[in-house]
């Protein structure tokens, strides 16, 4: 109340001490700042508290590496992973070639080969050669890498090898180039022998594919026309060693039918599509010892796979078949694929209890009823499928496999079991789609441009060399689908900015890119299962962290609602608080104007 | 295409045939299918489905099936599941006039809802983690929320009181799941011939849930083979009770109505289901034998039997068997098909009424007190006609008893105090010794686990009515853990009277008790009954609270922030100065302010030196009733639109 008191002296002895001191615009004292000082502390102190608010209504984010996951998602696209492989090719009975020379002119043919897919899986190849002249002496070229294999010179005998089965040909190699260390990628060989030409006749050039990862190419007079050769054994290796003999269009390397926890299921059923005409019964459990485990336990490395079976009843397709006259048996066609699964009446699935995150692959023999019998599957080319079975890319395969006999003899239906000679049939269609699956071919010929290699089938389906390109891809197909995931993951982390990310989130991203830069390292040193099972491990933690619960179940803590509970509070406070703020303000000025008219007035005066 | 496997197919044949001698021929899973018709006291009749599906003891259970559902298998499997029930019920068995004292009775009433319940093959200490993981697999495979059983507050480990004696069992029922069609088909999707053919293609949908009692259940059992290195074999047996009203025309109202299958069910039997070992629909009449004669070997006799003065049977029986006190017709459907469809119709010729056996005592439960802070929970036990009549009488002590064992989970919010159990028998109030054998009491804890009671009460033969009651307090839940609906209340699911000493069974002496209904029906089965579900209304909040409360205090807390700084910032003698200054010209509202804000504080008024004193009030009471107006006319308006939407 000082001010105030202070401020009514001047109105007291105006007329008194100066005439010309007008009280509406100047005054004799200096204007008081206490109340400026109590508006400007609340206000400042309001400001101070804002972002205390902030942090408190924040959400917890747990950062994400979000520039590690660009930069490598961008690296898996522009530089596709390589594996390192060894190529070791003997030529034996060659007389006068040098090996730099042969190793130059093979590395220029298969760089013609790749050079147009640079796909990811493919290999960083290292190439040794190694002639062997008619008096047996051995000329090797100056191996770069020395963990390849040393081939004893001498060993293969020129006009002694390749004779007698295939089979025991390739063992025999396998004995010869046992010696192989395969800490840095796998190493391929192919053996040329220039045979002495016996009987004088033009001898066709024999090539084969082994079981492991050998291949010999046989004949005579190879010397004069060793371009073709060398073109050959370029040809082979990545034709057939390093895309496994199978066409780029056929199934993109990037499907792979393996679940995210390295596992796959196959679920086969036996569909009774009516069982008032006729029931099959089948038993799976022989077949699955004696046939499908040699497969399981060689695709070990790529997959866990497990094998169930069921028999359903009542399962009609869900497509038209029409009566054909002339083959005398009901027709459905290519372009009635799409409709065949009938997934309301087919209940394949599984117990979900049993799967988890596992791909599981159906394989379903369909036995059609009386009224579609026998059903056979036209092509579009107006030929009869052999297998009359189908694939569908990651669900599986159907095959319609008709009864010995469509009659139906007697009124009650006839249970039957599938005889062990049709099942062993349905098997093999079944290996086949599978490897179908993974994009392999079943032909036990592969034939190029150049001619036709001689593929040699393994009795667990799946050769040494096919399982090395699997097994490139699966590394390929994790680590592509790991970034894919990251990088949705991160897009639509960023998208949501009130999202709740929790710690665990976070580690996952961390430790999965963390197993996929491991991947890379691994690869790129050859170790074949290490990287496969550091890839596998990075697209598992990716799909773990983006299909965390606490994602799925999205807390979202709008800001709307922040403004509707803190609105009521801070809008009438601080609309007070600036006002009365700027008023303190605007009076000072104006007071301290009046006071300084006066000094000015008083100076004057 | 497949040449290349082609190649070393053979090799494997000659080992696939030795494998074939090494495991030698096997037990094959077997399945049957059942029908039991029944025609009720009460002008309904009962229709009983009855499924088995046997798997023998193999290794490759989860793995390769034939007839049997591999996702069940899977499930027992995975989860190590020794026994389990689930069932899934609409509507309440009516224990008197459908029966309580006979094994259907027994084992197919059941509580309103979903009960589950499972005995596990596993330690105990994973015996919870067991019964999670199995509650979420059943929920995927059923359609339903049974991962509610999932919470530890939902679900009790029963010692004695549920009748199986495990330490590895857990019971939970979830009383308001809404049963339907989408429950039954996932069911169904585990027989061979789902609802395609046999005797399960009678189920029409509609007819079905026209019901007045229908209850869908699924009980597996394994059963040890005992052999060294083999695994356990699965019985499933699934079953589905429906009580329908046949629609009658007859305008007599104590004849019994007539009925056949197409009119029941709106469909026929045209074959069985060709994977079944044995399809048979039963017919059992009840009350029917006191005077016919005991041997039917002749021809005569036997025809008299289905076709007699009483009613008429439209098809020809293959068998017929008798119990003490009712007749079963046994038909083969076999034979049916298209052209001939099996259509068994009953029709009656004279009014006949007959009773059904019912339990020792009849249960039922109500709440007593009002308000939403305690109340009480009764359970009333009356005694039955037949009484008397039954077996299972114990005497101790030159006194004849009957048992009677009380099986109840409260939720945890249902605070029970446990020191106010009062039994009464025959309005008596007895003390505990007297009457109660024995008792296990777990209290519930807070949002942790639910409460369990278990009793066994031994009551006097002549006992006319017992009563128990119980007092709780209601407890308060989070506001997080009301369900959607909480103004409807909380269920408290149903109590279990069984009596441990009576066991209910069915033995027609069938020597060919190949038949697994029939089998199942010669088995001594406890004679249990469950009461009501309760409906406790708890205390609701209004659930816009929160944001009320925020809105008002903010409101307050702003007005006296506001009233505060201005207090703060405020010159009085510079006021008074204008006041005094302007005092002339000023009227009206800033006066009284003054005035008002002066007389608060209490000083003196300065009366400024004003004109007559009337003529501002006049003109201030004009200003203000105005303002009066517009505020009870902006009331009145928000009361009218706020009323009319």
């Amino acid at each position: 109340m000082e001010e105030t008191s202070d401020r009514l002296n001047p109105t007291t002895d105006t007329s008194g001490v100066t005439p010309e001191f007008d009280p509406k615009t100047m005054r004799s004292t200096k204007p008081g700042l206490k109340r400026l000082f109590i508006t400007t502390s609340v206000l400042f102190s309001f400001l101070l508290g804002v972002p205390f608010l902030w942090k408190s209504v924040e959400i917890y984010r747990s950062p994400l590496p979000f520039h590690d996951i660009d930069s490598l998602s961008d690296q898996i696209e522009s530089t596709p992973l390589r594996f390192p492989c060894n190529l070791h090719a003997v030529f034996v009975g060659f007389e006068s070639k040098d090996p730099d020379n042969l190793r130059s002119q093979i590395q220029d043919g298969i760089n013609q080969l790749t050079h147009q897919s640079s796909q990811c899986g493919s290999c960083n190849v290292s190439i040794s050669v190694t002639v062997q002249n008619l008096a047996e002496q051995c000329l090797e070229t100056l191996a770069h890498n020395p963990s390849t294999c040393s081939y004893r010179c001498g060993v293969i005998i020129r006009n002694e090898f390749g004779v007698g089965l295939d089979d025991t040909v390739d063992e025999s190699l396998n004995d010869v180039f046992s010696g192989c260390s395969e800490n840095s990628g796998k190493t391929y060989s192919v053996v040329v022998v220039n045979k002495e030409n016996a009987n004088g006749e033009d001898e066709v050039i024999k090539a084969v594919v082994g079981k492991r990862r050998h291949a010999w190419v046989v004949g005579s007079g190879l010397e004069e026309r060793y371009g073709d050769i060398v073109a050959r054994v370029s040809e082979i290796f990545v034709k057939v060693f390093m895309n496994g003999g199978r066409d780029e269009e056929s199934i993109h390397g990037e499907f792979m039918p393996v679940g995210s926890d390295g596992k796959i299921v196959l679920s086969f059923s036996l569909l009774n599509s009516n069982p008032r005409d006729w029931v099959y019964d089948w038993d799976f459990q022989r077949i699955d010892d004696a046939l499908l485990a040699p497969v399981t336990k060689a695709l070990a490395p790529i997959a866990n796979i497990s094998v169930e079976s069921q028999v359903l009843y009542h399962t009609p397709k869900s497509s038209f078949s029409s009566w054909d006259e002339k083959l005398q048996s009901y027709i459905f066609r290519t372009s009635d694929l799409p409709f065949f699964v009938n997934s309301n009446e087919w209940h394949l699935d599984t117990s979900a209890g049993a799967s988890g995150r596992s791909k599981i692959l159906q394989f379903v023999v369909y036995i059609p009823s009386g009224k579609e019998c026998p059903l056979l599957l036209q092509l579009p080319n107006g030929e009869i499928s052999k297998t009359n079975g189908f694939i569908s890319p990651m669900w599986g395969g159907v095959i319609v496999w008709n009864p010995e006999s469509c009659d139906k003899d007697s009124e009650s239906p006839i249970r039957n079991t599938i005889s062990p000679q049709d099942l062993e049939q349905i098997v093999e269609i079944f290996l086949g789609q599978f490897r179908q699956l993974f994009g392999f071919k079943s032909e036990a010929i592969y034939t190029s441009g150049l001619g036709t290699y001689k593929i040699l089938p393994s009795e667990r389906g799946f050769t040494e060399w096919e399982l090395d390109v699997l097994s490139r891809k699966h590394t390929c197909f994790n680590l592509h689908s790991c970034s894919t995931t990251l990088g949705s993951l991160s897009r639509l982390v960023r998208s949501l900015p009130r999202m709740i990310i929790k710690d665990e989130i976070g580690e996952q991203v961390k430790y999965s890119l963390k197993a996929a830069k491991l991947a890379q390292s691994n690869a790129s040193l050859g170790g074949y299962s290490s990287s496969a099972s550091s890839s596998r491990e990075a697209r598992s933690l990716a799909e773990n962290a983006f299909f965390h619960p606490s994602i799925m179940s999205v807390s979202y803590f709008s800001y709307e609602h922040c403004f509707a509970v803190y609105s009521p509070f801070f809008l009438p406070v601080v609309g007070h608080i600036v006002l009365a703020a700027f008023r303190e303000w605007k009076r000072y000025r104006q007071e301290k104007a009046k006071y300084l008219t006066w000094l000015t007035r008083k100076k004057t005066a | 295409m497949a040449s290349l496997i082609r190649s070393w197919i053979p090799l494997l044949i000659l080992q696939s045939f030795l494998v074939a001698i090494a495991f030698g021929s096997k037990e094959a899973e077997e399945f049957s299918e059942a029908l039991l018709l029944k025609p009720l006291p009460d002008r309904k009749v009962l229709a009983h489905f009855h499924f088995e599906n046997r798997a023998p003891p193999s290794n490759s259970h989860g793995r390769h099936h034939h007839l049997f559902p591999k996702a069940i298998s899977q499930l027992v499997q995975k989860f190590r599941v020794k026994e389990m029930e689930l069932s899934f019920t609409q509507g309440r068995w009516n224990h008197e006039h459908w029966g309580g004292f006979d094994p259907l009775s027994s084992m197919n009433a059941k509580p309103v809802g979903v009960e589950l319940w499972a005995v596990f093959d596993v330690p105990q200490s994973q015996v919870d983690t067991s019964w999670k993981n199995l509650t979420h697999a059943l929920s995927g495979l059923f359609c339903a929320s049974i991962n509610f059983l999932e919470s530890s507050t939902s679900y009790a480990a029963p010692t004695w009181g549920f009748g199986t004696n495990s330490d590895k069992l857990r019971y939970g029922s979830l009383p308001r799941e809404a049963v339907c069609t989408e429950n039954l088909t996932p069911w169904l999707k585990l027989l061979p011939c789902r609802d395609k053919d046999g005797i399960s293609a009678l189920m029409n949908r509609p007819s079905v849930y026209r019901g007045f009692y229908h209850s869908q259940r699924l009980h597996l059992s394994t059963v040890e083979s005992g052999q060294e290195g083999l695994g356990s074999g699965i019985v499933l047996e699934q079953t589905l009770t429906v009580v329908l009203q046949p629609e009658t025309t007859s305008v007599e109202t104590n004849m019994q109505p007539s009925w056949s299958l197409s009119s029941l069910f709106g469909r026929k039997v045209v074959g069985s289901c060709v994977l079944a070992k044995s399809s048979n629909v039963y017919l059992q009449l009840e009350g029917r034998l006191g005077h016919e004669s005991k041997n039917v070997d002749t021809e005569i006799e036997a025809h008299k039997l289905w076709k007699n003065a009483d009613f008429d049977l439209s098809l020809k029986p293959d068998r017929v068997l008798r119990e003490s006190s009712s007749l079963l017709f046994i038909f083969d459907i076999d034979k049916s098909s298209d052209s001939e469809p099996f259509d068994l119709g009953l029709t009656w010729k004279l009014p006949s009424k007959w009773s059904c056996q019912q339990a020792p005592l009849q249960a039922t439960r109500f709440l007593m007190g009002s308000g939403n802070e305690r109340g009480a929970i009764a359970i009333l036990l009356k005694a039955t006609e037949s009484q008397e009549k039954l077996p299972g009488r114990v005497v101790t002590d030159g006194r004849c008893t009957i048992k009677a064992n009380i099986f109840q989970i409260f939720p945890w919010y249902v605070k029970v105090y446990y020191h106010t159990l009062q039994i009464f028998v025959d309005q008596q109030q007895k003390t505990d010794c007297e009457v109660l054998k024995k008792i296990n009491v777990s209290p519930s804890t807070d949002k942790v686990s639910s409460g369990m009671l278990e009793m066994m009460l031994e009551l006097p033969c002549e006992v006319k009515s017992a009563a128990i009651s119980i007092e709780y307090d209601k407890g308060f839940l989070h506001i997080d853990e009301y369900p959607p609906d909480a103004n409807q209340g909380f269920d408290i699911p149903s109590a279990l009277i069984s009596f441990p000493s009576h066991h209910a069974s069915l033995d027609f002496q069938e020597e060919l008790s190949k038949s697994p209904l029939l089998s199942s029906f010669k088995e001594k089965s406890l004679v249990r009954s469950y009461t009501e579900v309760l409906l406790v209304p708890l205390t609701t909040p209004d659930f816009s609270m929160p944001y009320n409360v925020i809105t008002i205090t903010c409101t307050i807390f702003a007005l006296y922030f506001g009233s505060l700084l201005n207090v703060l910032r405020r010159r009085i003698g510079e006021e008074e100065r204008f006041l005094k200054s302007q005092g002339k010209k000023t009227f009206g509202l800033k006066q009284l302010l003054s005035r008002l804000t002066a007389k608060i504080r209490g000083r003196p008024i300065e009366p400024p030196s004003s004109d007559s004193p009337a003529a501002q009030s006049s003109f201030l009471s004009s200003k203000l009733i105005f303002k009066i107006i517009l505020v009870a006319g902006a009331a009145a308006a928000w009361q009218y639109f706020s009323t009319d939407n």
